[in-house]
């Protein structure tokens, strides 16, 4: 179900933007935010705050910084592997963690 | 919110851009020349041949076609219901006026063709639109269970009680009876000045028998719309069947409204007091065939003639539910029942546009508003933001990162917002199935040149305004672009708009027109607001210093 969402917002970031582009109010943009939001969320909680974010992404609202929010999960998975930094989890309480996209400029 | 794609590089967003608007145009203009055109001319095509074919049988009288009674109905008996032959072009044997139309009854007791007759409702040549193919299943055919008596019956004329009916001013009751070996089967008819029917089918000895609203009306049936049929049941859904697109017979119970619609067409049979039970047959092309059951008698109200609202509501308000406008209904039918509201006091459906664009740009006043305020008092500092780019050239991310926290200090956002955007886009498709699908946006003028808002301007007036009105809106607009290539397919866009609403239909290209019109003078004035609000500053800070100086 995530997936298919993701696909249609890859779809709208690729081809539907240049009759959107440079009106987002927020940063990360509402289809960032929504893209990770169903990358980290199951599918209905991902739905609710991506409504909510494009509800208040209009001018009464102030805008700004806001980053999505997801579960801190440590399952002590050990990666031996090479990994690629996609993004960072910063917690902010006892269970949430933002998320932050990985600069790619750091990997120079 | 293409400005955090700092992964691509410029040469491949502007090919990427070009492509994309390259590909959906092609896309549009190749669907509309390959695909629905040529659909167009075959249907054409085979109207014109089962023109012959009519004639071919009309005089030798004999044809083959199918006239099963549907199959499912009764369960002792599992065979079917024999083919019986029947000439197609059966002969006229009454005919009923009505204020609105004609009904001609045939041989078998069938409606076999209405004829509007209001001046509105003419074809391209000038002549009064008639409803049916005549190849197809004709309204009031009547099949029964039993295969030798629906044999029978398709042998057997009918005895009209009256040659012809005028019912242009009181209603007038038809009674057709057709005396079979088992059954009698007595269709009483009563026709009303506006052009509606109810009807009483009696069939003696407790026969099982099926009676049908016809097929669809065949006067416009194209991709643009949904044709086919469309059954309201009494829990208050909607199943609605598409031409050539059944794989198996449907049976529903609970039916109050049976309808068989095209674009702008319908006819059906309905009762809310009692509901019905249907079986929905697959023609040869897969399209349905209603069939509602009946034993004994059955008492239906029926109507054949345009999806107009007044007109339904007029017979029972819930039969509103028949006007269907696809997958939009939820939001068109909202849109249609406003318009029609301000068409009742404006009289023309242009104007009626051009009032609810502007009550929807009323609505979205405040957000709009605000929008702007903090769009001009961001122009103030343009030099910071300037300082900015130049810092992040490179990256685009941080580049927007930055401006988010300058935007934060400064208590000012340019952005107008995602949900304003996206707000636009189901009021633009609400409009544009209202103007497909709402018959009585069907040749409505608006002014001079504008002869039908439901089809393409002829002499692409309005699209080139709209093209106009959108570029002046990104002139007057502060740029907010940080990116020069942003900023020069940002200024392509109006060149591509235009391009699309070439084609669409004129009503929509007017909504958009006065859509930016409106937004270029909103933004003028906040403009020249804020232009005098500095002017005023400005001299006070002169006389200050004057004054300062005299100290």
């Amino acid at each position: 179900m995530n997936n298919i969402v993701l696909i249609f917002i890859k779809f709208y970031q690729k081809y539907l933007t240049i009759f959107s582009f440079g009106s987002c109010r927020y940063y990360p943009t509402c289809s960032s935010y929504t893209k990770m939001q169903f990358e980290h969320n199951s599918f209905l909680k991902a739905l609710l705050y991506s409504c909510l974010r494009i509800l208040r992404c209009n001018p009464l609202f102030d805008g700004g910084f806001d980053y999505p929010k997801t579960r801190c999960r440590s399952k002590n998975k050990l990666h031996f592997k090479k990994i690629q930094v996609k993004y960072w989890k910063i917690p902010v309480d006892n269970n949430n963690c933002l998320i932050v996209k990985h600069n790619k400029k750091w990997d120079k | 919110m293409a400005l955090n794609d700092n992964t691509l590089n410029k040469e491949q967003t502007q090919k990427r851009i070009l492509l994309a608007t390259a590909i959906s145009l092609a896309f549009f203009i190749a669907y509309d020349f390959l695909y629905l055109q040529p659909k167009q001319a075959l249907v054409d095509e085979a109207n014109a041949k089962n023109k012959i074919v009519m004639q071919q049988t009309q005089s030798t009288n004999t044809a083959t076609n199918n006239n099963q009674a549907p199959m499912v109905a009764t369960t002792t008996s599992q065979n079917q219901a024999p083919v019986s032959t029947n000439a197609i072009g059966s002969k006229v044997v009454s005919t009923i006026k009505t204020g609105k139309n004609i009904y001609t009854i045939d041989s078998f007791g069938r409606i076999s063709q209405v004829t509007l007759t209001i001046p509105k409702y003419i074809d391209e040549k000038g002549n009064h639109i008639k409803l049916f193919n005549p190849n197809q299943l004709k309204p009031l055919e009547v099949r029964f269970a039993d295969p030798a008596t629906n044999k029978e019956a398709f042998e057997k004329n009918v005895v009209v009680s009256q040659n012809s009916l005028d019912a242009t001013n009181s209603k007038q009751q038809l009674v057709i009876t057709q005396k079979l070996s088992k059954t009698t089967l007595t269709k009483v008819i009563t026709f009303y000045p506006n052009g509606h029917y109810d009807i009483k089918a009696t069939a003696t000895n407790n026969v099982d028998f099926f009676i049908t609203p016809g097929f669809r009306p065949d006067v416009l049936a194209d991709m643009y719309a949904d044709h086919g049929a469309l059954l309201a049941l009494n829990d208050g859904t909607l199943n609605i069947i598409e031409d050539e697109d059944m794989d198996k017979p449907v049976e529903l119970v609970g039916v109050n409204v049976a309808s068989a619609f095209d674009r702008y067409y319908t006819t059906l049979l309905y009762n809310y007091d009692k509901s019905m039970a249907v079986s929905v047959m697959m023609d040869s092309s897969s399209s349905p065939q209603i069939f509602i059951h009946a034993k004994n008698s059955i008492d239906l109200h029926g109507y054949a003639g345009p999806k107009e609202y007044k007109e339904l509501v007029a017979l029972d308000k819930r039969l509103s539910a028949v006007i269907e406008y696809g997958w939009f209904t939820f939001i068109a039918k909202p849109m249609f029942t406003m318009m029609q509201f301000i068409h009742d006091y404006v009289g023309n459906w242009g104007w009626t546009i051009v009032i609810v664009t502007i009550l929807v740009k009323l609505i979205l006043f405040p957000l709009s508003h605000k929008g702007m305020v903090s769009m001009n008092k961001l122009k103030e500092l343009a030099p910071k933001v300037k300082a900015i780019q130049e810092k992040y050239k490179d990256d685009k991310q941080k580049a927007s990162m930055h401006m988010m926290e300058l935007y934060k200090k400064e208590g000012a956002n340019p952005m107008g917002g995602c949900l304003p955007v996206l707000l636009q886009i189901p009021i633009f498709f609400a409009i544009y199935r209202v103007l497909l699908n709402a018959i009585e946006l069907k040749g409505a003028e608006w002014i001079l040149w504008i002869d039908d808002l439901s089809l393409m301007d002829p002499y692409y007036v309005l699209p080139l305004l709209m093209g106009v009105t959108m570029f002046l809106q990104q002139k007057i607009t502060p740029n907010t672009m940080t990116d020069p290539l942003q900023a020069k397919m940002f200024q392509f866009l109006p060149v591509v708009f235009t391009f699309f609403f070439l084609w669409f239909p004129a009503g929509l290209t007017l909504y958009w027109f006065i859509n930016n019109l409106v937004t270029v003078s909103q933004q003028y004035y906040v403009n020249t607001l804020f232009a005098k609000a500095k002017e005023e500053r400005h001299e006070k800070h002169l006389e200050e210093k004057k004054h300062n100086k005299k100290k």
